[in-house]
C-alpha cells in the first residue's frame, strides 16, 4: 500500500485505538474477576485490578454443584467430539478420495445439514427425546452435540484430505507400501494437524452451546457450564466478581484452544467450515 | 452464531488464502483420476447418512407433523394425538404479535448484518494499511473478541452496561453525559442497541480477518499501477480491492443473515426478550410458545415458518457452495 507518513501515523493510531476498544470487554471481565468486591462496587472504577485477589475464583468454584457442571460439560463435549471426528473421518475419505454415484447429492446433504437453523428444531427435539425417554439425560446432549458438529467436521476434514496429493500415496505404494501402510505412513501424519484443528473446533462449538442444554436438561444437576453461567446473575444477585470469575474460568480453555487453531482456520478457510 | 463460533465456509473458488492453505486437488485432472471402489464409499458414508437421517431428519418430520396437531399440556401428558389441520398456522398468522416479531427480526438482521460487514470491511482495510506491530495487536484483539463464548460475552455485556456500577455509565458520565444510574434495559430499543453491539462485536472478527486474508492476495503491483494511472483511494478500492473480495463478501453476507436471523443466546441471555417482550425475536418466540407456554403445536408451526423463511436465504448460499465444489472437483 502507498501511504504518506502523516496519514500512516494517523492510521496506526486509529488501529491501536480500535484494538483497545475491541479487547476492552475481555480485559474488563478479567480485571473485575481479580478485584476486591469493594473496588468492583465503586463509584469510580479502577482500570487495573490492584490489590489482586483470587477470592472470586474461590467463590465460583466452591459454588454447589460446580464440580457436576464441569464434569457434565467435559463428558458430554468430549464424547460428542470423538464420535463426530470418527464418523466424519470415514466420510471425508469417501468424499475426497473416491468417485461414486451420489457423491454430489451427499455433498449437498452435508451443506444443508451444516446450515440448517438448528434452533428451529428445538421443539421437535424436545418431544422426540421425550418419546425415547432421553429428556433430561446427558446422552441427549451427546447426540445433539454430535449432530451439531458432524457436518462441519466432515466438510473441514474433506478439505484437509483433499489437500494431500494422491501422488504421495501412489509413490509410497510404488515403493512397496501396502494401501493401509501408505495411509498410515504418508496420509495420516500429514492429516494429523488438520484432525487436531478440526477436533478443537468441534470441541469449542459444543463447549459453548447453550440453547439445547437450556431446554433439554431440566434437573439442575444436569446443567452444563454455559447454562450455569446464564443463571449466575439471578443466583449471585449482584456478585459481579463471582460472575466475572466464573466467566473467565469458562472462557480460558476456549481462548487457549482458539489461539492454537485460529491461524489454521482463517488461512485454511477455503478448506472447510465451522458453522455457528 | 447462537450455537458456536462464527467461522465460515468459503467456496473453493474464492481468491484469498494462500495456495498452501487451500487443500484442493489441482484442478479437474485429479477429480478424474479418483478410483471407483465399488461399495466401499457407501460403507464409509453410511454412518453419517444414518446419523443425519435419525438426528436431523426425524425431528424435522416430527416438527412438520406437530405443526398440524393440537399439542398442549393436556395432550402432552396423556400422550394423545389430536389433528387440527392448519389451525396452528391460522393462529400464528393471525397473531399480530407474530408479525411484530417477524418485522423486528428482519430489522434486527438487516441492521446487524450491515453493521458487521461495513465495520468488518473497514477493519480489513485498516489491517492492510497499518504497520506490522499495529496489525498484530489489532489481530490479537479481534481473535480475543471472536473466541469469547457467546454466553460469556452476554454476561460480560450485562456487567459493562450495569445500571449502578457499569463501566459504560461511568465513562459516559465522566465525558460529561448524565448517565449516572441510567438503565440500558428499560426500553426495547435500548436493549436491542446493547444486543446489536454484542452481536456485531463478536461477528466482525471473522469478516475482518477473512477479508484481510483475501486482500493480501492482491499484488502490490496492481495498486501501484492504479496509483500511476491516477486512481485515488476510493477508485483503488472499487477497481482493485473490491473485485478480489466480492465473492467472499457475498458468502459472509449469506452466513451473517442466517446467523443473525436465528439469534437466540444473546437475546435470551440479556433479558429473556424483555422488557415487556419488546426484544422477542423469532427463535425466542418459538421457544416461549413451546417450552414456555407448553403450546407445542403453535411453536412447531412457528419453527416450520422460520425454516421456510431461512430456506429462501439458504437456497442462494447452497447454489454458491455447490458450484464451488463442482469447480474444485
Amino acid at each position: 500500500m502507498i501511504r504518506s507518513r502523516r496519514t500512516g501515523l494517523l492510521l496506526d493510531a486509529l488501529g491501536l485505538a480500535v484494538a483497545v476498544a475491541i479487547a476492552f470487554p475481555v480485559f474488563w471481565m478479567a480485571s473485575t474477576a481479580l478485584k476486591p468486591t469493594g473496588d468492583i462496587l465503586s463509584a469510580t472504577p479502577q482500570v487495573l485490578p490492584w490489590p489482586l485477589t483470587l477470592e472470586h475464583f474461590r467463590t465460583a468454584v466452591t459454588r454447589p454443584l460446580f464440580g457436576d457442571y464441569l464434569r457434565n460439560s467435559l463428558v458430554v463435549v468430549s464424547t460428542a467430539v470423538v464420535l463426530s471426528v470418527l464418523v466424519a473421518s470415514l466420510a471425508a475419505l469417501a468424499v475426497a478420495r473416491m468417485r461414486w454415484r451420489g457423491r454430489r447429492a451427499y455433498v449437498l446433504l452435508i451443506l444443508l445439514a451444516q446450515t440448517a437453523p438448528l434452533e428451529a428444531l428445538l421443539i421437535p427435539a424436545f418431544l422426540v427425546l421425550r418419546d425415547v425417554g432421553l429428556l433430561d439425560r446427558l446422552p441427549a446432549l451427546v447426540a445433539t452435540y454430535f449432530i451439531v458438529t458432524l457436518p462441519f467436521t466432515i466438510w473441514t476434514l474433506r478439505g484437509f484430505v483433499a489437500g494431500i496429493p494422491v501422488e504421495l500415496e501412489e509413490a509410497a505404494m510404488t515403493d512397496g507400501c501396502t494401501r493401509v501402510g501408505a495411509f498410515r505412513r504418508v496420509v495420516f501424519p500429514l492429516l494429523a494437524p488438520g484432525l487436531v484443528a478440526t477436533s478443537i473446533f468441534a470441541f469449542i462449538t459444543a463447549w459453548n452451546e447453550f440453547v439445547f442444554a437450556l431446554v433439554l436438561m431440566q434437573d439442575e444437576r444436569h446443567y452444563t457450564l454455559p447454562v450455569w453461567l446464564s443463571t449466575f446473575r439471578t443466583a449471585f444477585g449482584t456478585d459481579w466478581g463471582g460472575t466475572m470469575a466464573a466467566s473467565t474460568l469458562f472462557t480460558l480453555p476456549v481462548l487457549v484452544f482458539f489461539l492454537l487453531v485460529q491461524r489454521r482456520l482463517v488461512t485454511g478457510l477455503s478448506a472447510g467450515a465451522v458453522k455457528g | 452464531m447462537a450455537t458456536g463460533q462464527p467461522v465460515a465456509t468459503a467456496p473453493a473458488g474464492v481468491p484469498g488464502p494462500s495456495a498452501a492453505a487451500a487443500p484442493l486437488p489441482p484442478g479437474r485432472r485429479a477429480g478424474l483420476r479418483l478410483p471407483r471402489r465399488g461399495w466401499l464409499p457407501y460403507l464409509l458414508v453410511a454412518p453419517s447418512v444414518l446419523a443425519i437421517a435419525v438426528l436431523l431428519g426425524w425431528p424435522l418430520v416430527r416438527d412438520v407433523m406437530i405443526s398440524f396437531q393440537q399439542l398442549g399440556l393436556a395432550e402432552f401428558i396423556q400422550r394423545r394425538t389430536v389433528w387440527v389441520g392448519f389451525a396452528n398456522y391460522h393462529d400464528v398468522l393471525t397473531d399480530r404479535f407474530f408479525w411484530t416479531v417477524v418485522a423486528r427480526t428482519a430489522a434486527f438482521t438487516v441492521v446487524n448484518v450491515t453493521a458487521t460487514l461495513v465495520i468488518g470491511m473497514g477493519l480489513a482495510l485498516l489491517l492492510q494499511a497499518v504497520r506490522r506491530a499495529v496489525r498484530v495487536t489489532l489481530s490479537v484483539a479481534l481473535v480475543l473478541a471472536w473466541a469469547v463464548p457467546p454466553i460469556t460475552a452476554t454476561v460480560v455485556f450485562q456487567w459493562l452496561f450495569d445500571t449502578q456500577f457499569g463501566v459504560v455509565n461511568w465513562v459516559l458520565t465522566a465525558l460529561g453525559g448524565d448517565y449516572a444510574d441510567h438503565s440500558w434495559f428499560a426500553s426495547g430499543l435500548s436493549t436491542f442497541g446493547v444486543i446489536t453491539l454484542l452481536v456485531v462485536w463478536q461477528a466482525i472478527p471473522l469478516v475482518a480477518l477473512t477479508l484481510y486474508a483475501a486482500t493480501t492476495s492482491v499484488s502490490d503491483e496492481l495498486y501501484e499501477a492504479a496509483a500511476i494511472d491516477g486512481a485515488g483511494g476510493w477508485r483503488r478500492f472499487t477497481s482493485v480491492t473490491w473485485p478480489s473480495i466480492r465473492p467472499m463478501v457475498l458468502l459472509l453476507t449469506f452466513l451473517s443473515v442466517i446467523w443473525d436471523a436465528k439469534v437466540f443466546t444473546q437475546v435470551y441471555g440479556i433479558r429473556q426478550g424483555g422488557p415487556n417482550r419488546e426484544t422477542v425475536t423469532l427463535s425466542l418466540y418459538a421457544y416461549q410458545q413451546g417450552i414456555g407456554s407448553r403450546d407445542f403445536g403453535t411453536a412447531a408451526a412457528v419453527s416450520v415458518l422460520m425454516v421456510l423463511l431461512l430456506v429462501t436465504v439458504l437456497a442462494g448460499y447452497l447454489r454458491l457452495m455447490v458450484r464451488s465444489v463442482e469447480e474444485a472437483q
